[in-house]
């Protein structure tokens, strides 16, 4: 537990499922006793288009309703995305997480990077997700994935405590689902630090 | 008591669950859609305990819920933006019949062009139309204000409208207190206002009148709006009983020796009161009710401070005036000894509050400007 206030920005595409992704992680941060809240923004949402959601966390109650500008953790569920509006504003010591396998740095652009150092996670969400059969027709979802992976690299919230919380919130493929957030929680590696 | 994370407009439909209405009419609109998505679930769950009618338009929500509350009926509706300008007639003749309906409505700009962010101009219209206005700032005060507003408009026999912003509101997860039914039912019980229609008798309603009856039956509806703060104060004696919370009509944190107070509703009331600690010796007036307005009030608690400097953030603008929150508290302190100056931070378009733009704001002074404009994307 950590006093200071937490933000998290979640970068992926319509029908990857963040918006329930950040309720999810939200509920489990409920859990550990941090007053948590997931939002989201709302574009022409369709699936395939850019979508961000928004989690906030303290042990205060009282937080800000404001976007967030300078995120401690930016989650990566599409590495395709535009590189530079994935890290913009993400804090010094900020930490990334992206869903990919090989060649997780191509899109991130590196004429815009500061000089500071980002701890960056990587986790190949995509092969999980179909190794668990998670699809919806021929669309994986990553998002259970992602979360025992996000899990994992903040320590804010257990793997028991993030299952928990998928039991509450979702509500198909509950089992497969559970296996999907642990093997993302145990597979996660830390790829090391990107400087200028 | 049980902690929910839930949205909102998740918290909205379940405080109607646990209150217990007859009738829901409601048509779906973004950002509004969860509350009437959640409503339906609860209903197709046999949970609603009252009817659920999917009407074709806005106008014909308000419309059924006119009808039903005639007939003695409690009734709720929700809508957002165009779905509130849609109702707009029917919203005068609710107010006009003196039937307690509850509405909800979630801040989102009205068109042209299309957008969605919590523009308050669409309730502000409304300003208007005889109902009472409150103002909520979290999910927590959407659940309890839905409770609080049937028993206000139960006892005063007028309209009510729970308003709060759109997303930072509407769609943010957060922890909710969500009391049992029985509890609920220990604050407010099964309706109890006359029926105004009934079953095999005859009558004509709202029939053409004179200018001078008319008269007397606006100030009528005025001077029992005028009642609204204290019966709050009422409830909330009754509720923090039941609840262990309670609301003020105004909500101020006012340090001592700060002479410039920050004046706002809503969202951004939540913002500014999380930066207080930040900022040097700058108070926060959180407007919660604003239909009746609480003038009074807010020039004794100005007063009392010796408040030098108000910043009013109004996510609203009356083109060709400027912010509407500023304009009524300009017209609540003419005449006061040393009144305050009165700063307008313009929001329109439902802009997001930062703290960088609340810090150059402050720094800002009005003196190259009459009426102390200053709009928010120049402040960023």
């Amino acid at each position: 537990m950590t006093n200071e206030m937490l933000e998290f920005r979640l970068h992926g595409r319509g029908g990857q499922g963040i918006v329930v992704a950040a309720v999810i992680f939200a509920e489990a941060m409920f859990l550990e006793g941090y007053y948590a809240r997931a939002f989201s923004l709302y574009g022409a949402e369709r699936r395939g288009a850019p979508v961000t959601a928004f989690i906030r966390a303290s042990k205060e109650r009282l937080m800000p309703r404001s976007r967030i500008y300078q995120p401690d953790y930016v989650v990566v569920f599409d590495s395709t995305l535009s590189g530079s509006t994935l890290i913009a504003g993400l804090k010094e010591e900020g930490t990334l997480l992206i869903n990919s396998g090989e060649n997780w740095n191509k899109n991130l652009p590196r004429e815009i990077l500061p000089e500071k150092l980002f701890k960056i996670n990587t986790i190949d969400a995509l092969e999980i997700a179909w190794k668990h059969k998670l699809t919806i027709g021929s669309f994986p979802m990553v998002n259970t994935v992602m979360l025992g992976a996000l899990a994992r690299i903040s320590g804010l919230a257990s793997l028991e405590n993030l299952i928990t919380s998928i039991k509450k919130k979702v509500t198909v493929r509950i089992d497969a689902n559970i296996s999907a957030a642990t093997e993302g929680y145990e597979s996660v590696k830390e790829v090391g630090q990107l400087a200028t | 008591m049980p902690f929910e994370l839930i949205s909102g407009s998740q918290a909205v439909a379940i405080a109607v669950q646990r209150v217990g209405v007859d009738l829901v009419a409601a048509y779906p609109i973004t950002p509004q859609t969860a509350i009437v998505e959640t409503l339906a679930s609860i209903d197709a769950k046999g949970e609603l305990g009252g009817e659920f009618v999917s009407v074709e338009s806005e106008y014909a929500a308000l419309a059924f819920c006119k009808g039903a509350a005639a007939a003695g009926a409690r009734v709720f509706t929700a809508t957002s933006s165009h779905g509130l300008a849609y109702m707009h007639e029917m919203i005068h003749w609710c107010s006009g019949a003196r039937l307690p309906i509850v509405m909800v409505n979630v801040n989102r700009a009205i068109g042209a062009p299309w957008c969605l962010d919590p523009d308050q101009g669409d309730s502000l219209s409304q300003r208007d139309t005889g109902w009472l206005q409150i103002y909520c700032s979290s999910a927590q005060e959407v659940f309890d204000t839905v409770l609080q507003a049937f028993a206000l408009s139960e006892e005063l026999l007028l309209p009510s409208m729970v308003i709060y912003d759109g997303f930072y509101i509407s769609h943010t997860y957060e922890a909710v207190d969500v009391p049992e039914k029985q509890i609920v039912r220990r604050f407010i019980g099964p309706p109890v206002f006359p029926a105004q229609v009934k079953p095999g008798s005859l009558g004509n309603l709202h029939g053409l009148t004179t200018s001078e009856t008319q008269l007397g039956l606006i100030r009528r509806r005025h001077e029992d709006m005028l009642r609204a703060p204290a019966l709050f104060d009422q409830i909330n004696d009754r509720f923090a009983q039941i609840f262990g919370r309670r609301y003020k009509v105004i909500d101020s944190v006012i340090p001592p020796g700060s002479k410039t107070v920050i004046l706002t509703v809503g969202a951004t009331a939540e913002t500014v009161r999380w930066c207080l600690p930040k900022l040097k010796d700058i108070g926060l007036i959180q407007l919660r009710m604003f239909r009746p307005f609480p003038a009074e009030r807010l020039g004794s608690l100005l007063k009392a401070h010796e408040v030098e400097r108000v910043v009013v953030i109004d996510r609203n603008c009356s083109v060709g005036m400027g912010g509407i929150f500023a304009q009524e508290l300009r017209a609540a302190i003419y005449g006061m000894t040393n009144p305050p100056a009165v700063d307008d931070l313009i929001l329109a378009g439902g802009v997001d509050l930062t703290v960088k733009m609340l810090e150059n704001m402050l720094d800002s002074r009005s003196a190259e400007s009459r009426v102390g404009q200053k709009w928010g994307t120049d402040l960023q």
